[in-house]
């Protein structure tokens, strides 16, 4: 075996490895604390059981929650939002190109923590609001955006981006 | 007390392991074999005692609701049958991880044990397991402690164990897994020992080959299990899902794959010596970094555990220097090794490198799918997802190759090569069979698909040879290798199998009222929605839906059930399957819509059956091949 391959055959883990270091090291709560405020954009949409929801209807304090029948993390972050929504907390779906069918399906075989899920199957509003891909959570304040987070909602991420945002909130008012 | 005790016996472990690792320190250069070996062996078996103890203590309290142990608390049930009371255990992070030291435990003294007491890598091989042992104990005790309690007071009643997790394939599943993941620390820790070790005299292939044969069978089972109880229970209706944790254990399992090959080239002729270290020592790493990826939760799985950075780093960091320790050592001594360089083209172990080859790429292109939405995270920022489109494309053509090299493999002999048209007629046979076979399936099913095509094609053409070979044999009294011959076929079975899966299955989604009837197709002449009750289970809710069929002339009754589990109020989904040999008819019932009727899924699965048996097929294979002692 030559040199380059024997150097190599070592390097390459070092590589790996410091990579894994690095996406682990990385806080990605900060990337997603600097998050600019904006409005909710405007829709008019249907919800899962066929009844028009307005932007004007996600008023007061409101967790959107992206979500799909067939996204593998949302049923990983399940359980976490049903937790939520047994404190209290409004939960909306936002049904991201999804069939009715399944998506109702889905929810009655998992169990449905959401008070509503807006139906979203071109993924029009989701386009709007930023949504790369489910799950995503947004935070909605009086119908501001106030924090977007991307991936699995998360004990961590709940504690440090939006539990703090939601308390501030509710004792401005 | 008890649980007290036990944590004290894992704790004094780690004491008895630190201590060998210093004490031996000081000796690691003297090669001379004194006393220290008998004392250093002693302490370790103590040691591992000492967790096979602390262990039984452990499924000792699990059994008997200790509730103020908070792991069992929140994982176990006083309601729960023994023997998901012990299996509980491994429903979660902290368990599973004491098990897996455990499993790391028996193996490790078993071949400890085995090796002639004077063997000159024992002591090096002791050490190098002591290591390993004490680096997962101290990141259980450390990270994910199973052993602590909940003060002032315990829990009343447990918090019961994840409905899905009650069943007995998963019962079984992981246990199979960790022997098969842990098995390979072996081989891991010989090789390197016989690389430090620095006399290449020594023979150490015939020392650890029965040992990985039967790890790989574990790790066989274990994959297999864990696919059918996806399929049966999960109600996901298929078999593999190139989920992250399905590859990172598919990973180690196609490198233990390479390493029986090349272990088989290496014990028959003096080439691929080099090759067979590299891949000994790749199978643990890859179990390490397995460990890595779904313990850390820096990938979201189904399978993943909590995210918990601190046990990431404590992971990444252990099984690095680990691995790096072992390939630094390889890469140091690698030219001073003794093996011949050229593999003389057109011999056996010609086709089995590049096989080796086949098999490692196959392994970086899971390797770059795993990775690949981290890496452009962290370029970029944006989310990009990996799914079966990526393998299947990938795997289709290595397939192709790899079949061709086998069949090519069979005829040829080791060391001498053989000329191309001497072997044209083992060839030539199973060649045309295969495109006949695989024109016959595009004519009768009139379904076009490349990849599934590559598929048949390449696994007849494994089938077919080795079928040929054994007709060969049988009327010209040729050698042939039935383990081999058995686990082959059924490798080749297996891409039949998927292959006719994936052009064949379909799926209705239904919508019926109690006592509709309705035709889907010339296949399933009658669907009717028969009764539906809702009953009271111990701790369950269950809505029972009886649906009889009429399927290609036979009547057919199916109970898809849904549950709803008062404890944790999840709701699963009992799936109802009518199995014959050519196919499975698989229901499972959605949700009740606002007219009364309800919705079905009903999925016709061809072959799928035959995939778990072409799995089972391989592992007989390896069991003939390790009971027939001359066949290697």
């Amino acid at each position: 075996m030559n040199k380059p391959l024997r150097f190599l055959i070592v390097l390459l883990p070092i590589i790996i490895f410091s990579f894994f270091a690095k996406v682990l090291l990385v806080e990605e709560d900060e990337k997603f604390l600097k998050f600019n405020a904006k409005n909710l954009p405007s829709f008019e949409l249907n919800d899962l059981d066929g009844v028009a929801v307005k932007s004007q209807s996600l008023d007061g304090i409101k967790l959107v929650n992206v979500w799909a029948s067939w996204c593998i993390t949302c049923l990983v972050e399940h359980p976490f939002l049903t937790k939520l929504s047994d404190e209290n907390i409004q939960i909306v779906g936002l049904n991201y190109k999804d069939s009715s069918d399944k998506a109702n399906a889905w929810l009655q075989k998992n169990g449905n923590p959401y008070i509503f899920s807006i139906y979203d199957p071109r993924g029009d509003l989701a386009f709007d609001l930023g949504v790369t891909g489910a799950p995503e959570s947004f935070l909605l304040i009086d119908n501001q955006v106030i924090a977007h987070i991307q991936g699995e909602m998360t004990q961590r991420k709940w504690e440090t981006i939006f539990y703090p945002l939601i308390n501030k909130a509710r004792n401005t008012k | 007390m008890i649980g007290e005790i036990s944590h004290f016996l894992s704790l004094s472990a780690v004491v008895i392991f630190c201590l060998i690792l210093i004490f031996n320190f000081f000796f690691i250069f003297d090669k001379t074999h004194s006393n220290q070996l008998s004392l250093s062996l002693r302490m370790f078996n103590q040691a591992c005692w000492l967790v096979f103890i602390s262990f039984g203590m452990y499924v000792y309290l699990s059994i008997n609701d200790d509730f103020s142990i908070a792991y069992i608390a929140s994982h176990s049930n006083s309601q729960l049958p023994i023997f998901y009371k012990i299996s509980s255990i491994w429903s979660a992070h902290e368990g599973s991880m004491f098990l897996w030291i455990v499993f790391l435990t028996v193996w490790s003294i078993l071949f400890i044990n085995s090796l002639h007491r004077n063997h000159p890598l024992k002591r090096i091989t002791l050490l190098m397991l002591s290591l390993i042992i004490l680096g997962f104990l101290l990141f259980l005790l450390l990270t994910s402690n199973p052993f602590e309690r909940i003060l002032p007071f315990g829990a009343i009643e447990g918090a019961d164990i994840n409905p899905v997790l009650q069943d007995p394939a998963l019962a079984i599943h992981p246990p199979m897994l960790y022997l098969g993941y842990v098995g390979f620390v072996i081989s891991f820790s010989f090789i390197t020992a016989y690389l430090f070790h620095g006399n290449f005299e020594l023979e150490w292939e015939k020392d650890i080959k029965n040992w990985s044969l039967v790890a790989w069978i574990f790790l066989t089972i274990g994959i297999t299990l864990g696919s059918w109880w996806a399929y049966y229970e999960l109600g996901w209706g298929g078999y593999w899902f190139w989920d992250p944790v399905e590859n990172v254990a598919l990973m180690p399992w196609l490198a233990a794959t390479a390493f029986m090959h090349s272990l088989y080239a290496s014990s028959k002729s003096n080439v691929l010596k080099t090759w067979t270290m590299f891949l000994g020592i790749l199978i643990f790493a890859l179990s390490l970094f397995g460990a890595f990826i779904v313990r850390s939760g820096i990938i979201d799985s189904v399978h993943s555990f909590a995210n918990d950075p601190q046990r990431g780093l404590y992971l990444l960091i252990f099984s690095g220097l680990i691995t790096l320790l072992a390939l630094g050592i390889f890469a140091y001594r690698v030219p001073s090794l003794n093996v011949s360089r050229f593999v003389i083209s057109g011999s056996k172990e010609s086709y089995l490198s590049m096989n080796n080859i086949l098999m490692i790429t196959s392994i970086f292109s899971i390797f770059l799918g795993v990775t690949y939405p981290l890496i452009i995270e962290a370029v970029n920022g944006e989310k990009v997802s990996i799914g079966p489109p990526y393998y299947n494309t990938i795997f289709a053509p290595l397939i192709l190759i790899a079949s061709i090299f086998i069949m090519a493999s069979l005829d040829s002999i080791w060391q001498r090569s053989k000329p191309f048209k001497s072997i044209v007629s083992s060839i030539i046979v199973p060649m045309i069979l295969s495109l006949i076979f695989t024109y016959v399936v595009w004519h009768v099913t009139a379904v076009f698909s490349i990849l599934s095509y590559i598929g048949i094609f390449s696994g007849s053409l494994i089938l077919f040879s080795y079928l040929y070979r054994i007709l060969s044999n049988f009327f010209y009294k040729k050698f042939i290798n039935i383990g081999s011959a058995v686990a082959h076929i059924g490798f080749g079975l297996l891409f039949i199998a998927i292959s006719f899966n994936s052009i064949l299955s379909y799926e209705k989604n239904l919508n019926l009222a109690p006592g509709e009837t309705i035709l889907i197709d010339e296949s399933i002449e009658e669907f009717s929605f028969d009764d539906i009750k809702v009953l009271k289970a111990s701790n369950h809710d269950v809505i029972s839906v009886e649906v009889s069929l009429l399927q290609d002339g036979n009547n057919i009754f199916l109970n898809p059930q849904k549950r709803k589990y008062a404890t944790r109020g999840q709701i699963t989904t009992e799936s109802s399957i009518h199995a014959s040999i050519l196919k499975d008819t698989y229901l499972t019932i959605g949700d009740q819509l606002e007219n009364g009727s309800w919705t079905f899924a009903l999925k016709i699965n061809y072959f799928i059956k035959w995939i778990w048996f072409s799995a089972s097929l391989m592992v007989m294979g390896m069991l003939i091949t390790i009971f027939k002692k001359k066949a290697i």
